[in-house]
């Protein structure tokens, strides 16, 4: 397991007269490899969640252990650092994060922090803007002159220069345009498959990451409402409008077509295409003559 | 397909024109202008999307409507004023405006003081102020919310409140300038019901930018800019059927279409469903009659 | 979030009491008039006074006490480095305690004590001023008391307009800077495992975005308060309009009868 979670809680120390989200007795395990989607209405404490990942937040209840390095409450935490080189959280708006004049510089940043020479860390940063699918030419240039989109990728470009195992991001595709968000979300899908990085992403979107999410881990008011692979979600996608959340039309449409055509065993087809697909062959399987089936609409 | 087409060039000289802009152009430099040769007009109570690429220039668009930002070339006359130095502030009377970033557009430390802010600079007296933000905090749902700070306050409910703002102070025209990019997707739902209460209720001209397919498609008309200039005027329905226009956009199709076009392709005409349920019964006859 | 708290001071606390129902006009008044009175204070009688009349003001807010208390709690190592100066510093009276060139007076000790009194009362008295009073009325009544100054050439609107959106806003940017050292601290910059030329480095790395996105929120604010057709200096209608009454009036007189007993004691 990438990330085990026992029986966490998070309670916020302070008894502010604010809003805060506090976590409750959350279990949780996320394979190494795997690509995970985090949802759940706003102040579920999904952003609280994340931050448990590398340290940032200390668990005041239950044990978080992530690779091989476990943070029990109410003890000595070991030494966070090399924890958080391979652990790259991606907060919500990362470009506003970037303070360099240069795009390289930026990148550089954490591979320096972290012990890295000078050569390995521009090395990294190179590697690291190719695998968002941006030209290396960029890296001259004043990271507050790039379009919104390549922004964006930069930001998370200067996380992924730590070269982490696992990438946890928060709302990565917010504010960008479908083109744009549609485009980063198959960048981040490659990190995981081609590179076998765990991607943990927290989304409102689920639409655009149910075709890829391997599974889904659903919040509701700081508890764990639901923990499953993307096939179970599809089975019962209506524990999401019990915390909340809308049910994303891709799911809804399976669902439908699942139920008439008695499909629940097998696995969900959450693209218009693999739907369509699947839908097609439902209409052509009384015929024998599985050729020939077109043409009765043609 | 199964679109109800609703006529948009209808009659043009009996309507009355609240946004007409007339070759206008905007930029620093002369050379690389942002903005050029924008020349639209847009009937009272009709309900625009303008959609187009990040960067294409559609927010500096708006903001030149009401002298937000200073066009650099052309004439705009807004409900029936030409824009000029002196006529600024009638201008900015008549259009409200509802950007992206719930947060930096909170004006007052309340949710009353914010609805007040813009009604005290109006002149208003007691009595009328009084009654609007009831009126208007009732209508969007945050007359229990009064007191609060904008901290304590999601993001949904910090749009309603800029809205009500906007909405007091009685503009004929309404811009939402990406307002629910920043929203989850149950209050990006719920804003979109605002929207379409406003259009039923007939007295408002709006103006929204946006990348979001539901949004496209509630509107009545659709304008796309890129690099600059206006590349397509077209009924949401015409947008989402061409697919090259899409991609110059950014954008993409609806589920629902996105699933008739795969299933046109693969022979199955069962046009864009409105539903789930109406999609089963479409293509029910089609694996029945095999 | 937990920057919030320490802003406890600028957020008020609704009971409904009768201090809270006061013109802000009245209770300002009466807060200077305090102050002036702090400084008067110079024996134990006058501060008993005080201490009496302050507790029975505060109680009726029906605040309770220890948000009072969490208001002061944050400048405490101030006024224990205070009482320490005090105490050192004054050579006269009874010597307490000596050793060596080292000793401790009557004298010292009893300033220190008083000065840190002293800060108390005006922490916690000012601390009900904000608890009692939205920040709205406040600036209002800010505005209000500076009116005479109008002729002077300030611009009481500009004043209040900036300190309002001044507190609508330092909430919102700590947050921000919050998560933006949270950001810094997972690409490795964290401030306790760092050395001092890295600190300095992280400093940077906090404060370009900082101020951007504090740039970035003035120019949308901007950008919202002229669309909704705000004009500098232009005539606005008031939907709060103060009224003065005759709590008010009584109010700043308790005021002024406590000053005059504490200057005759």
């Amino acid at each position: 397991m990438a990330i085990q979670l026992q029986q966490v809680s998070y309670i916020y120390a302070d008894r502010s007269l604010w809003k805060q989200t506090a976590l409750h007795d959350i279990d949780l395990a996320v394979p190494q490899g795997s690509m995970v989607g985090i949802a759940g209405a706003t102040g579920s404490g999904k952003s609280t969640l994340l931050q448990l990942f590398n340290g940032i937040l200390k668990p005041t209840g239950g044990s978080v252990r992530v690779l091989d390095v476990t943070i029990k409450a109410g003890e000595k935490s070991p030494k966070l650092l090399p924890l958080r080189r391979r652990v790259g959280l991606v907060f919500q708006f990362p470009e506003q994060q970037m303070f360099e004049e240069t795009v390289e510089k930026d990148l550089c940043f954490g591979p320096l922090n972290f012990g890295l020479s000078l050569e390995e860390a521009k090395e990294r940063a190179h590697r690291a803007l190719l695998d968002m699918g941006l030209d290396p030419a960029l890296l001259a240039r004043n990271p507050f002159k790039l379009s919104g989109g390549q922004m964006r990728k930069a930001a998370i470009a200067s996380v992924l220069a730590m070269d982490p195992d696992i990438l946890v991001l928060d709302e990565p595709t917010a504010t960008l345009d479908p083109l744009s968000r549609a485009e980063l979300i198959t960048l981040l899908e490659r990190l995981c498959r081609e590179q076998g990085r765990t991607v943990i992403i927290v989304t409102h979107r689920m639409d655009e990451l149910l075709p890829y999410a391997d599974s889904w881990v659903v919040l509701e008011k700081g508890r764990k409402a639901f923990q499953g692979s993307a096939q179970e979600l599809a089975r019962d996608p209506f524990i999401l409008e019990q915390c909340g959340l809308t049910v994303p039309q891709s799911l809804r449409y399976w669902r439908a077509v699942a139920d008439r055509f008695g499909l629940d065993n097998e696995a969900p087809c959450l693209t218009a295409e693999s739907l369509a697909e699947r839908i097609a062959s439902l209409c052509a399987q009384p015929e024998e003559d599985g050729r020939g089936e077109r043409d009765g609409y043609e | 397909m199964n679109e109800t087409y609703r006529p948009v060039h209808a009659a043009a000289g009996e309507e009355q024109i609240s946004v007409s802009l007339k070759e206008v152009s905007f930029g620093y430099d002369p050379e690389h202008p942002i903005l050029q040769d924008i020349t639209l007009a847009v009937p009272q109570g009709q309900w625009v999307s303008i959609v187009g690429p990040n960067g294409c220039g559609k927010s500096t668009l708006v903001k030149l409507l009401n002298a937000l930002l200073p066009k650099s070339g052309g004439e705009i006359v807004i409900c029936g004023h030409k824009l000029e130095e002196e006529t600024i502030s009638d201008i900015r009377q008549c259009i409200g405006m509802v950007f992206q970033n719930p947060d930096n557009q909170f004006i007052g430390a309340t949710v009353e003081e914010d609805i007040l802010f813009g009604l005290e600079g109006l002149c208003l007296p007691y009595a009328e102020m009084e009654s609007r933000l009831h009126v208007y905090a009732a209508k969007l749902g945050i007359d229990h919310l009064m007191s609060k700070h904008p901290g304590e306050l999601s993001g949904g409910q910090k749009q309603r409140v800029a809205i009500a703002s906007i909405l007091a102070m009685e503009p004929g025209i309404v811009i939402f300038d990406e307002a629910s990019s920043m929203l989850d997707e149950g209050s990006r739902n719920e804003l979109l019901g605002i929207l379409q209460e406003m259009r039923t209720e007939g007295k408002y001209t709006i103006l929204m930018i946006t990348h979001d397919a539901d949004e496209i498609l509630a509107a009545d008309r659709v304008v796309a800019l890129a690099g600059g200039q206006i590349i397509a005027d077209v009924t949401p329905e015409e947008l989402f059927r061409d697919e090259v226009l899409l991609a110059e956009c950014h954008l993409q199709m609806p589920y629902p279409w996105r699933l008739a076009r795969e299933l046109h392709r693969r022979g199955i005409d069962a046009g864009v469903a409105a539903d789930e349920k109406e999609l089963i019964d479409r293509i029910w006859p089609f694996n029945y009659n095999k | 979030m937990v920057m919030n708290e320490k802003l406890l001071l600028g957020r008020s606390i609704e009971t409904g009491s009768w201090v809270h129902r006061l013109d802000a006009r009245a209770k300002l008044t009466g807060m200077i008039v305090y102050v002036a009175i702090i400084l008067l204070s110079r024996s134990w009688l006058a501060l008993a006074l005080l201490a009496v009349f302050s507790l029975t003001v505060m109680a009726s807010t029906r605040i309770p006490l220890k948000y009072f208390i969490k208001a002061a709690k944050p400048l405490r190592y101030l006024m224990l480095f205070i009482f320490i100066v005090q105490m050192l510093s004054v050579k006269e009276g009874a010597v307490w305690f000596s050793a060596g060139s080292f000793s401790l007076h009557e004298e010292g000790l009893r300033l220190g004590a008083f000065s840190v009194i002293r800060m108390v009362f005006l922490i916690t008295f000012t601390a009900l001023l904000t608890f009692t009073t939205t920040p709205g009325k406040l600036n209002q009544g800010l505005e209000g008391i500076l009116s005479p100054f109008r002729r002077l050439g300030l611009s009481p609107d500009r004043i209040t307009l900036m300190i309002s959106i001044a507190l609508r806003f330092i909430p919102t940017i700590l947050d921000e800077a919050q998560i933006i050292m949270k950001a810094q601290a997972s690409r490795g910059a964290d401030l306790q495992e760092l050395s001092l030329k890295e600190k300095a480095k992280m400093l940077v790395s906090l404060l370009v975005p900082v101020i951007s996105s504090a740039f970035r929120r003035a120019q949308d604010l901007v950008y919202s308060m002229e669309a909704r057709g705000f004009r500098m200096d232009a005539r606005r209608s008031r939907y709060h309009r103060p009224k003065w009454g005759g709590a008010d009036t009584a109010f700043i007189a308790m005021f002024v009868v406590l000053g005059i007993a504490i200057v005759i004691l």
